[in-house]
């Protein structure tokens, strides 16, 4: 068994950042496994700028992004494997991997996990309909198109209004497609903002919100879909159904995160979020464990989950010279207008804990309100909350000494 | 006129609401920052984008190369742009910055790679 400090699993966005922020700390033994041939993750396919802008003050395409983290693994010599699986992790932290040369086990210190998210299919939504080709996930379509020079399809519906949807919209329309429409089950976008003005309003493709897809027509290839309107209790106006000739249909329905191995090492999950439980470290509840990124829940914005990553490297830092003491376990409560809170509980109160959570859905003029019984912790203002961006609010150790709850609410 | 912009510059997608005669702006709010308001006047003149796309490239661990604009372009040459991407064909190693077309149409702008992509051996 080959012993190693921290072992970084997944050498994506979150893998690179916690991996280059351990060394930093001073960790030298640090190894990342990559199932992939690169480095890079999901940023290798995300040719579109926009990453950087709130790290670097500078727009970076994903591509650019990625490479200066590689970059930074490369200087500091930070060892990795491509091409190998993990395929099991024990709590005691022992990790088996799978690769070319045969399979090797692991001994770890402190684990990352830092696999990331897979995207919702159109069986995780159930549309009804024949089986042809020309079904697509809006991340599969993105791969194939950025990656490996395959086009997917002429005519196009895109199903859900999330942001690698819209991006996808307007890479289709550049490409030489046609983008006939995209439909939203609710009554809002799910992307960013400004991602409809640039990807779907700038090339004339038409959102249709409260819209569904309710069956899939064609053999060999999609022919056609039907699209309805979907009333406020959920339910299809079947008066409403237009079937639409197309030849593709791109699903951008959500993300889940990929925690296969997290539940092998016995990790308890969150269901709110899809990804473990966590403490301000993002240590999960193995101790020892720490996740960041997109496992642990699914960002809009590449910069915070490098910060995110950051943030955990000196849990990982304390964690493996013993230096995480207990000090004061404060539980975290969902207050009205939150869909999740991050972390789950705070135990050490050493360092600042930054509190990340996003809405229920969209509204103007807002304050979250941080609470301890009916004392106000902590107080911040918003001129508008959307569900698709993720906020994240600091709290420093002192704000969150001799408490024992904290709800966490908008109003 | 009033009309109600979403700021693309970033990630706060600020909705800025402006009122304006022809090209001039006579009041303006909801920008959070000051490039907010160079958004929106050149989303009134003549609005601007990235263009990002891909090159083929041969000898390389990947088919194609990404690319952009290293400044934003007149949106009406976005087309046109990703037209010119189709022909091109690169060889491998390219590297992160280097030009491709530079002045792309007579703009101020250079066609850029903004992937490395490595030689392989056959």
């Amino acid at each position: 068994m080959i012993k190693k400090d921290v072992i970084v699993i997944g050498g994506g966005a979150a893998g690179l950042a916690a991996a280059v922020a351990c060394r930093e700390k001073g960790i030298e033994d640090i190894l990342i496994i990559e199932r992939e041939s690169d480095l890079g993750g999901i940023l290798k396919q995300c040719i579109h700028d926009g990453f950087g802008l709130i790290k670097f003050q500078h727009s970076y395409t994903g591509p650019e992004y990625a490479q200066k983290y590689i970059d930074q693994v490369e200087e500091r010599h930070i060892e990795y494997l491509l091409d190998s699986m993990v395929i099991d992790i024990t709590n005691k932290k022992i990790i088996t991997v799978v690769n070319k040369k045969g399979l090797k086990k692991y001994q770890a210190k402190s684990i990352i996990l830092a696999m990331g998210c897979r995207e919702r299919t159109r069986g995780a939504i159930g549309i009804p309909g024949t089986r042809p080709a020309g079904i697509y996930t809006a991340g599969v379509a993105q791969n194939l198109i950025n990656l490996h020079n395959y086009m997917i399809g002429k005519e196009i519906v895109i199903l859900g209004s999330g942001d690698i949807g819209l991006i996808m919209a307007r890479r289709l329309m550049l490409e030489g497609a046609n983008v006939k429409m995209v439909l939203e089950l609710l009554p809002y976008g799910s992307g960013l903002p400004r991602n409809f003005n640039q990807c779907l309003f700038d090339y004339d493709i038409p959102l249709y919100l409260n819209h569904a897809v309710i069956d899939i027509k064609g053999n060999k290839r999609v022919e056609a879909i039907t699209m309805a309107k979907v009333d406020r209790q959920g339910e299809v106006v079947l008066s409403s159904c237009k079937e639409v000739p197309c030849d593709t249909l791109l699903l951008s329905v959500g993300l889940i995160p990929e925690n296969e191995l997290s539940k092998m090492a016995g990790i308890e999950l969150d269901p709110l979020t899809g990804g473990p439980m966590v403490d301000e470290y993002g240590q999960t509840t193995v101790s020892g464990i720490f996740a960041c990124g997109n496992v642990l829940q699914v960002h809009d914005i590449v910069d915070n989950v490098s910060l995110e990553a950051e943030h955990i490297a000196s849990g990982v830092e304390k964690y493996i010279s013993s230096l995480l003491k207990l000090k004061n376990y404060i539980s975290i409560e969902i207050g009205e207008g939150l869909r999740y809170v991050l972390p789950q509980r705070v135990q050490y109160l050493a360092d600042d804990t930054t509190f990340s959570f996003r809405v229920k859905k969209p509204d103007n003029k807002k304050q979250i309100i941080f609470k301890n019984n009916n004392r106000i912790i902590k107080k911040r203002s918003f001129i508008r909350v959307n569900p698709a961006e993720m906020i994240r609010i600091k709290l420093t150790s002192s704000e969150l000494s001799d408490i024992k709850h904290l709800k966490v609410e908008l109003t | 006129m009033k009309k109600e912009f979403i700021c693309i510059v970033c990630p706060n997608s600020c909705s800025i609401s402006v009122d304006y005669d022809k090209q001039e702006i006579k009041h303006i709010k909801g920008a959070q920052c000051k490039k907010g308001e160079g958004f929106v006047k050149n989303e009134i003149k003549n609005p601007l984008r990235i263009f990002t796309g891909s090159v083929k490239c041969i000898n390389g661990n990947y088919q194609l190369a990404s690319v952009k604009t290293n400044k934003p372009i007149p949106k009406k040459y976005m087309k046109q742009v990703a037209q010119k991407t189709h022909e091109l064909f690169l060889e491998a190693p390219v590297e992160i910055g280097q030009v491709i077309i530079p002045g792309i149409f007579g703009l101020d702008a250079d066609l850029v790679i903004t992937k490395k992509i490595k030689k392989i051996s056959i």
